[in-house]
C-alpha cells in the first residue's frame, strides 16, 4: 500500500499549504485593519464587504482541512487493517470508500454552509428580524 | 451609551464589525470566545445588544444564547446572529431560542448599522 503513503504525504502537504494561506491571509487583513484604524480612514461598503471575505476564506479552508484530516484518518485505519490481515483488504477497501464518500459529502455541505452571501451575487441584503 | 457586545472566533470578523461601528454612539466589547462573554455576563456585565457568530469551537452561538437566557439580566436582551449559515431550520432554531434577528455574512455595513440603530432605538 505504498501508494497510500504517497497520498497521505500529499494530503499533509496540501494541509500545510492551506494553513499557511490562512495565516498569511489573517496577517494581511489585520495589518490593513490596523492601518485603516490608525489613520482613521473611513471604508465604504464595498471595501468593508471585501475585507469580510477573509473570514469566509478561512472558514472554507478550515472545512477542507477537516476533510483532509478525516481522509488521512480513514486511510490510516485501512492501512492498519490491511497490514493485519490481507484477506480483509477487500472489505476494508469498501469501508474506506464509504468513509471517503462521507467525508466528501460533509466537505461539500460545509462549502455551501460557510459561503454566506458570497456564493450568490444576487443575495438579498435584508436582515431578517424575527 | 448603550453597550453592544460582539462574539466571533474570527479576529478578522471582529475587526470588520469594529470598523463599521466605530462611528456609532455605542460602546462595544469584543470576545473571541463565547464562554468568556458568558462568564462576564454571569458576573454582572449587562449588554444592551449582543451580536454573535454561530459556528464557534467549545461554545457555539446557540449554546451561548441558551446561557444568556438563563441569566436574569439578559433573559430578554436583544441578540442578533451574524453568520455564514443561511439554512431556514437554523433560523427557526434561533427564533425558538429567542433570537432577535439573523444577519448573513458578509454583512452590508449600512444594514448592520441600521439593525443596531433599530434594535437599540438610537436616533437615526
Amino acid at each position: 500500500m505504498l501508494i497510500l503513503n504517497s497520498v497521505d504525504n500529499l494530503l499533509e502537504h496540501i494541509k500545510d499549504v492551506q494553513e499557511d494561506v490562512i495565516s498569511l491571509s489573517h496577517d494581511s487583513l489585520m495589518k490593513m485593519s490596523s492601518f485603516i484604524e490608525n489613520n482613521k480612514l473611513e471604508v465604504d461598503d464595498d471595501i468593508s464587504t471585501s475585507l469580510q471575505y477573509q473570514d469566509i476564506i478561512t472558514q472554507q479552508l478550515n472545512a477542507t482541512i477537516e476533510a483532509i484530516d478525516s481522509m488521512r484518518s480513514s486511510i490510516e485505519i485501512f492501512s492498519h487493517a490491511y497490514k493485519s490481515d490481507e484477506s480483509l483488504a477487500s472489505e476494508s477497501m469498501k469501508k474506506l470508500e464509504e468513509k471517503l464518500n462521507t467525508t466528501l459529502q460533509d466537505a461539500k455541505d460545509k462549502k455551501d454552509r460557510f459561503a454566506g452571501k458570497s456564493a450568490s451575487e444576487n443575495a438579498d441584503d435584508e436582515i431578517e428580524f424575527f | 451609551m448603550p453597550l453592544v457586545i460582539f462574539v466571533d472566533d474570527s479576529e478578522t470578523a471582529l475587526a470588520s464589525t469594529k470598523m463599521v461601528t466605530t462611528t456609532m454612539p455605542i460602546e462595544t466589547k469584543q470576545y473571541l470566545r463565547a464562554q468568556d462573554a458568558l462568564a462576564e455576563i454571569q458576573a454582572g456585565l449587562t449588554p444592551d445588544l449582543i451580536i454573535t457568530d454561530l459556528n464557534m469551537p467549545v461554545m457555539n452561538g446557540f449554546e451561548f444564547l441558551k446561557g444568556l437566557r438563563e441569566v436574569a439580566a439578559t433573559k430578554r436582551t436583544p441578540c442578533l446572529m451574524l453568520t455564514t449559515e443561511t439554512k431556514a431550520e437554523l433560523k427557526q432554531q434561533g427564533k425558538a431560542l429567542g433570537l432577535t434577528g439573523w444577519i448573513v455574512k458578509p454583512f452590508n455595513p449600512a444594514q448592520l448599522k441600521s439593525a443596531i440603530t433599530r434594535v437599540l432605538r438610537l436616533p437615526a
